[in-house]
């Protein structure tokens, strides 16, 4: 089945849990990434419970805010 | 107003612009700007607005110029090393253009001062570099009613989104900050200098859309790129329901000081 | 509807049509500026630049002094 990830199109063999997306898409930070599914923000406790589906639209979006560190 | 000779000159590539024109470059004469964060955000948009003649420019940090920011950091220069980086600041922005008054705030943004300093403003941009104070300014802002710019980098990717009342606000996208440790802060130092440049200067774009009404904010979307690739993306968002400040029941409804990560304390 | 004249024959490109635009933003809709401009860049630019910009070129004159001319603009 065919689904959208950050405006890619991607194979995806069956319907999937979100956890196991990120997982798939070796996501960085994925115990951060925060995920529209379909025009909507999904909780992060609702991921393993949320399916992704034929056609469905999926964006991982990240943190950035780092950068200015002194070491 | 009445412009005199010389910013008629100084400003004639503005006035010439059928989206700006004389009324445009009056309302950014007139417009008050904080910067929260002289640095590598902050510089290329304290350049920008100051170029365009941002009547009132409000710079807050409470750091002083290290030699390492200099990679990015464009406002400041070699012999500027040691001094507050918000008077580092207002030299250049005061030689650029002396139209431009430069309210400096040599401290940190916190949630005690947050209201005070914002009320001043017409618009917030958010240049800091820490998850906490871009929560606090989305927080303030959004309580406050104060249109602003979010903008992050990292690495070779920058992303910006700009909230009016009414939009989507940073944390309709990240509900909360990310806990200190969770996200290695030390390996998020590196940063391709020039990457600060591109999105700075895409947050003065918006500034200077906001005010003058050109074009389309990127209210309702997040502009995001990564620099390797020179591919830039849109992705539309709105306002989330269940978004802890500004959603259908909120929960933060007071001003948050997060902590801040380990290496981030040691600056 | 009221007349205003504008010189800009010392200016260069792309003062002339800013000057044009600064004069023009002080003027009431229909008001009429008679702008005064030489030949080669003026006179290529400016009429053009006010039509693309949404001000009504009613006419182009020549002066009696060689290379001069003026546009009348509607605001």
């Amino acid at each position: 089945m065919a689904i959208t990830v950050n405006g890619k199109s991607q194979d995806v063999g069956a319907p999937v849990s979100l956890t196991e997306l990120i997982r798939q898409n070796n996501v960085a930070q994925p115990d951060m990434v925060s995920v529209q599914l379909n025009g909507e923000f999904v909780l992060r406790e609702n991921y393993d419970a949320t399916t992704v589906n034929d056609g469905d639209e999926v964006d991982f979006l990240y943190f950035m805010g780092g950068g200015s560190v002194s070491l | 107003m009445d412009f005199n000779e010389e910013q008629i000159q100084r400003y004639s590539r503005h006035i010439l612009l059928q989206d700006v024109g004389v009324e445009g470059q009056e309302k950014i004469c007139n417009a008050r700007v904080l910067i929260v964060g002289a640095g590598g955000l902050g510089a290329p948009i304290a350049f920008y607005l100051a170029a365009a003649g941002i009547g009132t420019i409000g710079l807050i940090d409470g750091d002083t110029v290290d030699l390492s920011n200099l990679q990015r950091q464009i406002i400041h220069f070699t012999e500027d090393v040691n001094k507050p980086k918000v008077l580092s600041a207002k030299e250049k922005i005061e030689r650029l253009n002396p139209d431009v008054k430069v309210i400096t705030y040599h401290k940190l943004f916190t949630s005690e001062n947050a209201f005070d300093i914002i009320k001043d403003y017409d618009f917030v941009v958010d240049g800091t570099d820490n998850f906490p104070v871009k929560f606090l300014i989305n927080d303030a802002c959004v309580l406050a009613g104060k249109p602003f710019s979010h903008g992050g980098i990292l690495r070779f990717d920058g992303q910006t989104l700009t909230y009016k009342p009414g939009t989507a606000c940073y944390r309709c996208l990240f509900h909360a900050p990310p806990p200190p440790g969770a996200v290695p802060t030390c390996s998020q130092a590196g940063v391709l200098g020039a990457i600060a440049g591109m999105l700075g200067t895409i947050q003065a774009a918006e500034v200077l859309k906001y005010f003058t009404g050109a074009g389309d904010l990127l209210t309702n979307r997040l502009l995001s790129f990564n620099a390797k690739s020179m591919e830039f993306r849109t992705i539309n968002v709105h306002p989330n329901s269940n978004c802890p400040v500004c959603g259908k029941h909120p929960t933060v409804t007071t001003l948050i000081d997060y902590e801040q990560a380990v290496c981030e304390i040691k600056r | 509807m009221a007349n205003y004249n504008l010189d800009i024959t010392h200016e260069h490109c792309p003062m002339t049509f800013v000057k044009t635009k600064i004069e023009l933003a002080k003027l009431k809709s229909g008001d009429i500026l008679n702008v005064r401009l030489t030949e080669g860049e003026p006179l290529q630019n400016v009429p053009k630049s006010a039509v693309e910009q949404g001000y009504n070129v009613l006419s182009i004159v020549e002066t009696e002094t060689k290379g001069v001319h003026i546009v009348v603009i509607q605001k």
